[in-house]
């Protein structure tokens, strides 16, 4: 069971291997708890078009849902 | 011996193998491997400072993440500089980052991705009609399965997706060795509160993307 669902919107600005990154991402932090009820922490990045993909796949879990 | 170190076919090959090693991880593309492959005639000490330098140009033009102006003055620079670069070798280096900068560009975001990644993301929707804690009529779920892994790839392969009402085809992210599966259940209600979150995240991003 989700409890809570955090994010951040980061710029990595530059790296070792790379001085001129500029590379946007999502950060997500969730909160799960099990059947037993033990409380974890999941966390994950995804590039901007992950992002969008998985923000899409929501939409369409929203409207299928609603229509159940 | 000379002549063989400025061949051009040969310097886009050595550039290509740079960027295998370098950028996109490819084991075993060593000194030798491209100086038989790509320099037979050239002796190894004379190839080697040869190879450290190519590699050198190829790095910063990489880690400055150049742009056509900025690449055309670093290289005419190495053209006058002593010990430097022909105009010749030049043209090749700029044909080859014109052309692999986006790949390499990718390849240096994912070096840079410490965090596990998202690389599957499988639902479905399940019409309950009756739970072992309470009588729920219809209550539909959403049933959504996370696979969190470090680095994961995107595959593009559609894979069908269960639902209780319509199938169809869902795109799945992708597929990975040591991946962690997050199995979550979601009612309509939390459904749309995640949504909320997501679009806010959205926003977020455009005004990043305008600002850019």
């Amino acid at each position: 069971m989700l409890l809570d669902f955090q994010w951040k919107l980061g710029m990595a600005v530059s790296s070792d291997s790379c001085r001129s990154l500029k590379y946007p991402y999502v950060a997500v932090m969730l909160k799960v708890a099990d059947e037993s009820g033990q409380v974890k922490k999941k966390s994950f990045e995804m590039t901007i078009p992950q992002f969008q993909n998985f923000y899409r796949q929501f939409k369409e879990i929203a409207a299928v849902i609603e229509t159940v | 011996m000379a002549g063989d170190l400025e061949s051009s076919k040969a310097l886009s090959g050595l550039l290509s193998g740079l960027a295998q090693d370098a950028f996109h991880g490819h084991p075993g593309i060593t000194e030798e491997l491209l100086r038989s492959q790509l320099y037979p005639e050239v002796p190894p000490e004379e190839f080697r400072p040869f190879l450290a330098k190519m590699r050198g140009i190829l790095k910063s033009i990489a880690s400055a993440d150049m742009d056509f102006n900025q690449l055309e003055a670093f290289l005419t620079a190495q053209t006058k500089k002593q010990g430097g670069i022909t105009s010749d070798q030049a043209a090749v280096i700029s044909k080859f980052w014109k052309s692999h900068k986006t790949k390499i560009r990718e390849s240096l975001m994912n070096q840079s991705r410490w965090d596990s990644g998202l690389r599957g993301l499988s639902w479905r929707v399940d019409g309950k009609s009756q739970s072992r804690h309470s009588a729920q009529i219809h209550t539909p779920v959403a049933i959504v399965e996370l696979e969190i892994g470090k680095s994961g790839q995107v595959s593009k392969s559609p894979v069908r997706m269960y639902c209780s009402y319509p199938t169809f085809h869902i795109g799945k992210l992708g597929h990975g060795k040591e991946s962690e599966f997050l199995c979550l259940e979601f009612d309509e209600v939390k459904v749309n509160q995640v949504l909320k979150k997501l679009s806010e995240v959205e926003e977020c991003i455009s005004t990043l993307m305008q600002r850019a």
